[in-house]
């Protein structure tokens, strides 16, 4: 439990006063290198995130490595856990499959209906949607940020801006890029603001994380008063994401503060889908627009 | 010569121990885990093995191997780079000025002292990064990491006594 000295004898009690300078002069060394690169970080942030990037996108392939035994030990307890549970599962399934039949001839006939209508007013479709699935191999930040490090990168395809998304809903946004990595910043976290609008009322507003499980809606038209369990969307303005993506559904109302729980579960993310909508908007983020303009400038 | 060679790989691997174990640590406490919403309350792993290390053995945990698991904290977690070296080589500072006091007793006043330097570094933590984004980031997250780390910190200090007694003493 003690130290050991490195030598013994009257070397080592020589030494002693010089180990004491060397270690207070390599604490002060190292801490003005550390404020150093924290000042860094905000005159130069194209290259510390440049850094960044590399590093997280080198140990990608470590993180994922240490991530597999988990994600394996989870999936073997839930097949168990399923196999226990067939017959209650088959009995969903055919009444989800039989819904689901009529609800397949209701679209086939609005499809019909829908090419034909427009066939006549000669419409021109939007640009077709791509999809890229990654898996999570980090959920980082801490307290202090709400984060993704997903095993899809540059040489995926993996784009600045992608909406992130599960089956239920969405989840976030790419705002860093590796070629073998990309980490996603969700819509909890406290830098996140997504122009959204309410389903039924049609209200616009900003969802604006704020590191808890629960978004807020801010910038509401004054005196709306918005009903709980109301849906809410992505607006599609900003050209960020295209309008009508599910994103949550207001819970509560106090002091006209109103906040959203999120129809993904954010806290069980184990596998992201990005979807490219081919939008020509810009990124709303504004680390990315900082190291935007400073890539124009040079 | 190719004894000492091997000899000689084998005690540089067993110095590096404590710097191996704070890496592992970091990079722990950003697993994705089958507990829902862990990411937001994973205890700083990497902060429990500096404290273990720089009072049990700070020759083998130097400033330098403190200043690169605290740069490799901010890269993986997203925070502003240098801001967990900054608080981990500070960190290591004072509990190597403490050191008498943190170890001479007994494993509570151990235990204490860790509680006394989490509470600190997290508070310190949440404090520069508000001034460093210049907003208001909320502060109650950081209790919950906090305790957890306070609360399970005899588990991993457990898993460094044995480490120090089985690898390092046979060097």
């Amino acid at each position: 439990m003690s130290v050991r000295p490195h030598s013994t004898g009257w070397v080592h009690i020589a030494a002693m006063p010089w180990r004491m300078v060397a270690h207070r002069f390599s604490f002060v060394f190292f801490l003005i290198l550390a404020f150093g690169i924290l000042v860094l970080g905000r005159v130069q942030p194209v290259m510390v995130e440049g850094v960044r990037t590399h590093v997280v996108d080198s140990l990608a392939p470590l993180l994922d490595a240490l991530s597999r035994p988990m994600a394996a030990s989870e999936n073997a307890i839930q097949s168990v856990g399923s196999y226990f549970s067939l017959r209650a599962e088959n009995e969903r399934l055919r009444a989800s499959n039989a819904q689901l039949k009529q609800w397949q001839n209701s679209v086939v006939a609005l499809q019909n209906e829908n090419r034909e209508l427009h066939n006549l007013l000669h419409f021109k479709s939007e640009p077709g949607v791509s999809y890229i699935s990654a898996r999570v191999i980090a959920d980082t930040g801490g307290a202090f940020v709400r984060s993704l490090v997903i095993t899809a990168g540059k040489l995926d395809g993996v784009r600045e801006g992608m909406a992130a998304m599960t089956g239920d809903g969405l989840i976030g946004r790419v705002v860093e890029i590796g070629d073998w990595s990309s980490r996603v910043l969700l819509i909890t976290d406290l830098n996140s603001r997504i122009p959204v609008t309410i389903a039924g009322s049609g209200d616009r507003a900003v969802l604006a994380g704020d590191n808890s499980t629960e978004p807020k809606l801010l910038y509401l038209p004054p005196d709306t008063s918005v009903a709980s369990g109301a849906h809410v969307m992505t607006s599609g303005h900003g050209g960020v994401f295209p309008p009508n993506l599910p994103v949550g559904v207001v819970k509560e109302t106090s002091h006209g503060v109103y906040s959203i729980v999120p129809v993904a579960d954010l806290g069980r993310i184990n596998y992201v889908r990005l979807v490219d909508f081919n939008l020509k908007g810009g990124v709303f983020n504004p680390m990315a627009s900082k190291i935007q303009a400073e890539v124009k400038k040079r | 010569m190719l004894t000492v060679f091997w000899q000689r790989l084998d005690n540089a691997v067993r110095m590096a121990l404590p710097f191996a174990t704070a890496v592992m640590c970091t990079l722990l406490s950003v697993m994705t885990l089958p507990v829902p919403y862990l990411g937001t309350i994973a205890p700083p792993l990497a902060l429990i093995a500096i404290y273990y290390w720089t009072l049990h053995r700070p020759d083998l945990l130097r400033p330098s191997m403190v200043f690169i698991v605290g740069l490799l904290n901010d890269i993986i977690n997203d925070f502003p780079l240098g801001l967990s070296a900054l608080l981990f080589v500070s960190a290591h500072h004072f509990i190597l000025m403490q050191r008498r006091f943190f170890t001479g007793h007994s494993f509570m006043m151990t235990w204490a002292g860790f509680i006394l330097t989490v509470l600190v570094v997290m508070i310190c933590q949440w404090l520069l990064l508000c001034i460093i984004r210049w907003q208001g980031v909320p502060l109650q997250p950081v209790f919950v990491p906090s305790i957890l780390a306070i609360v399970l910190f005899p588990i991993p200090c457990w898993i460094f006594i044995r480490l120090q007694r089985n690898v390092l003493s046979q060097g």
